[in-house]
């Protein structure tokens, strides 16, 4: 466990550990005896001899809390931990095992929640009497079955991931699976389980200690101290507050402990909060410089973004340039870390809340002549924009799609959100273009949810909707990456299709795919760890590539007839830990001391080609 | 059956006539029907062999995967590992077989445990054989790391702490930790970068050469394949349709539908023929198949007597390749 982890679980730990000690220091304290009773001092306000007063027999409250934590602790803490080993055995061997192992423990566990339960707590006093023992064993069994169905669902999730599976190629027995693999990975939700178990024990514990089936008067419980208190709540209203203060104080710094736990035990790092504010404020800012010429379609300049913020901000894309013109196809290449997903995104204003704009321009030349810089439009004319003159295409069509809308109603939707047109007239349009995407059989197509379509077929529906409104810029990330090789030749020639049809709409292809690059583009730009690398007419960039990184990506394509792919060493290097000078240089065969010296500028080679790569002239 | 280095030892794997079904329900209330996932396929791997299996997602080529290691119980047919019939062989030595054939996930980032050590997990196989006490696993795990290309410093980060392309390392550091002679690697480099990607490619086939491993490659990636393997199954519907020498099928495919996936594959070096029109429609549900040929509802060749039978594999070619097409010797 990292230092950075105890940080973050002492002070609830401290908390929790205090309440504990003081509970079990009781006998030690100089502490009145909590059973005295004073009949003359009744209902006296706190004094000095008494801090927190004394009750309706004149018991000291102080020495009363204290020595009642014990029993509410102890009854409360115990019974949660019985339950929760015994219901997460049941819930793992049942969710594991499936089948009648799981008749014989989940199911049967359930069976224990038909009974009210305190009619459970009653059979169990008259089998065993009173006593704080009883009221364990009544809570334990009470509060066994919820763990067992968190640990059966969880185990049920858990058992077909893949490294579950890879247990079993190893050829290891049940036991161990369960026991190293499937429970600790399932030990979160239950964390989260037992800290509700201890509260809602703690509650429980004074109710039934109030109908004497638990903690036995005069003997202090918090629930004995709270029913007693409420009979002279008139009078002493004070006497309510401190078993309160002291039964929820215990609840939430248990809480807190166990989601602090559940946090350090989560391997996979902490995220990086947002800050709306200051990404609301940024995009307020104007622009320093005033334009310069208006660009036909599109043009992003010198864009950069970082994530998250302060000096811990992570500069994800550095001073990327681009441009579309109309009816031109640019492909955004590299590979995943590379910014090409992020600058499109930036594009449609649709970043996520960590990632903000920290320079450069996005000028837009919309229908009507006018040029905007779209890193800096606000929100409402964003929306306006968005679905109309640009719109996007996802990767995964089954999460752009909204599962319980039928996808014609989707299509319209997007129409209506832009035009003013009748339901009706929407729909049929919408009908037209699903027709016009390739989609077999549009009008009955159109009346179908989402899962009722494969994934090809999703895809195109996710398009007609993108095409609705005939956008001047599509902005296509990814979207054959999720579809098999026949279904991506059929969506490709569609989008080629479109393309050809729609006469000026400008198109951005992003993807990792250079084959498909050289399918579908007429001009590439490739990325690398947040820069531009190279760019230029697609067939001259691959033919003859003029940065080391292309001509590795373009080389390790696995197509040519030799034996050996020939792969890039090394691995993409983190973002928080560029290497100075030419990214690229730790991986490049033709780095020499000057390439890490310093960041080589993006060169311009002329045809519409430029490079960042000192030495492009060697590059073969 | 297939070739000739085949016919002069006995295969480590054998497939015979393997189905798989899968129960599933239409419907809140609907009857339960039975999909097949895997249909009636023969397929044989010889020691040091390297055996790609290809097709498109739902063709069943992961569920043959697993028929292999018998991860998943056939629902006819058999599976033979080295002569011994995989059903036959009980709990506990069955078990001990598996020390011997591994598998490789296609998700590098859902097939560790992301709570437990690499090494640790490594170092797994090794203790629950015996192969090794906890010390000398130590020991053999830094081998393993080293052997993979990662540095044995590292066996104590957590997975989240590597890329992709080094967890997919991790993985088949493990799955080789148990000294294993069968590997099937389920689409191993579909999650990764193209050039991460060409790292694992020339690893697992370095792994190969210098272990002597016999390999099932399981991808959609017909290139990748090409690279790797020696020979080719492809699967459409559950079914294999054409298989034989890597070479021979990439130079010139038989089936229709080995030429339809060749051609739909997007190509660096060729623009796409503008003459070929990609396959049309899609994957027909594998709980309602078309009657005879699965593939006949796609196919540009197709004729009603395509309908009629399920063709079965037939020798074609003089190169050791079968076709399962009644009309291959017309369309050549």
């Amino acid at each position: 466990m990292e230092r950075r982890d105890l940080h973050r679980l002492a002070v609830p730990l401290a908390v929790v550990g205090g309440i504990v000690a003081l509970a079990a220091a009781a006998p030690l304290l100089p502490l009145a005896d909590p059973v005295h009773i004073e009949v003359s001092a009744r209902l006296t306000p706190p004094s000095e001899g008494h801090w927190l007063g004394q009750d309706e027999y004149g018991r000291d409250v102080l020495s009363r809390a204290i020595w009642g934590a014990r029993a509410s602790l102890a009854v409360s803490f115990l019974a949660a931990a019985i339950a929760g080993i015994a219901g997460t055995a049941l819930g793992l061997l049942g969710g594991y095992f499936r089948g009648v192992v799981e008749i014989l423990t989940v199911r049967s566990a359930e069976a224990v929640l038909c009974f009210p339960p305190l009619l459970l707590a009653l059979l169990v006093v008259t089998l065993l009497g009173p006593g704080a023992g009883t009221l364990i064993v009544a809570l334990s069994i009470l509060y066994a079955p919820s763990y067992a169905r968190v640990a059966y669902a969880e185990t049920l999730a858990a058992r077909n991931l893949d490294y579950v599976v890879a247990q079993e190629a190893l050829g290891a027995r049940s036991g161990r699976i369960l026991l190293r693999t499937v429970l600790p990975n399932v030990a979160p939700p239950l964390l989260v389980q037992f800290s509700l178990t201890v509260a809602s024990a703690m509650v429980l514990e004074s109710g039934l200690s109030f109908l004497g089936l638990g903690v036995v008067p005069p003997e202090p419980s918090w629930g004995l101290m709270i029913r007693g208190a409420r009979s002279t709540m008139d009078q002493a209203p004070w006497l309510l507050l401190w078993p309160c203060l002291a039964l929820t104080g215990t609840i939430v710094a248990l809480n807190m402990l166990c989601d602090a736990l559940r946090d350090v035990l989560d391997p996979r790092g902490r995220t990086v909060s947002a800050n709306p504010f200051r990404a609301f404020v940024s995009g307020l800012l104007p622009a320093t410089e005033p334009a310069p010429a208006p660009p036909a379609l599109l043009r992003v300049d010198g864009l950069h973004l970082a994530i998250g913020h302060g000096p811990g901000a992570l500069p994800a894309v550095r001073d990327v340039s681009l441009a579309v013109a109309p009816g031109e196809t640019l492909a955004v290449v590299g590979e995943s870390g590379s910014g090409k997903t992020l600058t499109g995104l930036a594009i449609l204003g649709l970043l996520p809340p960590v990632v903000r704009v920290t320079g450069g321009r996005i000028l837009y030349t919309g229908r009507d002549g006018t040029t905007v810089d779209l890193a800096r439009l606000g929100e409402p004319a964003l929306r306006r924009l968005r679905g109309d003159e640009l719109s996007m295409v996802f990767q995964d069509p089954s999460a752009s799609l909204n599962p319980v809308h039928r996808v014609g109603d989707q299509v319209a939707e997007t129409i209506r959100a832009h035009r003013d047109l009748s339901a009706a007239e929407a729909r049929r349009r919408a009908v037209a273009l699903l027709d016009r995407v390739g989609l077999p059989d549009a009008a009955r197509r159109a009346r179908a949810y989402p899962h009722e379509l494969s994934g090809g077929q999703r895809q195109r529906a996710v398009i007609a909707a993108a095409i609705a409104n005939g956008p001047r810029l599509l902005i296509a990330d990814e979207p054959t990456t999720a579809l098999d090789v026949t279904i991506q030749a059929q969506i490709l020639e569609l989008m080629a299709g479109l393309k050809a049809q729609a006469g000026g709409m400008g198109l951005i292809f992003v993807t990792h795919n250079l084959a498909v690059v050289s399918e579908i583009a007429d001009r590439v730009v490739v990325m690398y760890v947040g820069e531009v690398v190279e760019e230029g007419p697609v067939a001259e960039v691959f033919g003859s590539p003029r940065h080391p990184y292309t001509a590795a990506l373009v080389a390790s394509v696995p197509e040519g007839d030799d034996d050996r792919l020939s792969a890039i060493p090394g691995v993409v290097p983190p973002l928080h830990d560029l290497p100075a000078g030419c990214r690229f240089a730790p991986r490049c065969g033709l780095a020499e001391p000057a390439c890490t010296a310093g960041a080589p500028a993006l060169e311009s080679l002329g045809g519409g080609r430029s490079t960042r790569c000192r030495r492009w002239r060697e590059v073969a | 059956m297939t070739s000739a280095a085949d016919s002069c030892r006995t295969p480590l794997v054998e497939a015979e006539g393997v189905s798989r079904a899968f129960r599933a329900r239409q419907g809140l209330l609907g009857r339960r029907r039975d999909i097949l996932a895997v249909r009636e396929v023969d397929l044989t791997v010889a020691r040091r062999e390297a055996v790609g299996v290809v097709g498109e997602s739902g063709c069943g080529k992961s569920t043959l995967g697993r028929l292999l290691l018998h991860l998943l119980k056939p629902t006819a047919g058999t599976v033979r590992f080295d002569g011994r019939t995989l059903a036959e062989i009980g709990g506990d030595r069955l078990r001990t077989l598996r020390r011997r054939m591994q598998l490789i996930f296609q998700d590098p980032y859902g097939s560790l445990d992301p709570r437990r050590t690499v090494g640790d997990q490594i170092a797994d196989g090794m203790l629950i054989h015996g192969l090794a006490t906890p010390a000398e696993a130590r020991e053999r795990v830094a081998g393993l790391l080293s052997q993979v290309g990662l540095d044995p410093a590292h066996a104590a980060r957590l997975p989240h702490e590597f890329s992709g392309g080094q967890r997919q390392r991790v993985a088949i550091a493990r799955a080789l930790a148990t000294g294993p002679d069968f590997v099937v690697a389920d689409e191993p480099v579909s999650a990764l970068d193209v050039s991460i990607q060409a790292q694992v490619v020339n690893l697992l086939a370095d792994l190969r050469e210098s272990l002597g491993l016999a390999l099932v490659f399981i991808s959609h990636d017909l290139h990748v394949v090409r690279h790797l393997c020696d020979r080719v199954a492809v699967m459409y519907l559950g079914r294999v349709v054409e298989t034989g020498p890597a070479a021979a099928i990439f130079a010139a495919p038989a089936h229709p539908y080995t030429r339809a996936l060749l051609a739909a594959t997007p190509s660096l070096v060729r623009r796409r023929d503008s003459s070929r029109a990609p396959l049309a429609g899609e994957l027909p549900s594998p709980s309602d198949p078309p009657s005879g040929c699965g593939f006949r509802t796609r196919c540009p060749f197709a004729t009603t007597a395509c309908a009629e039978a399920v063709p079965p594999l037939e020798a074609f070619g003089g190169d050791g390749r079968q076709v399962a097409c009644v009309r291959v010797a017309e369309i050549g």
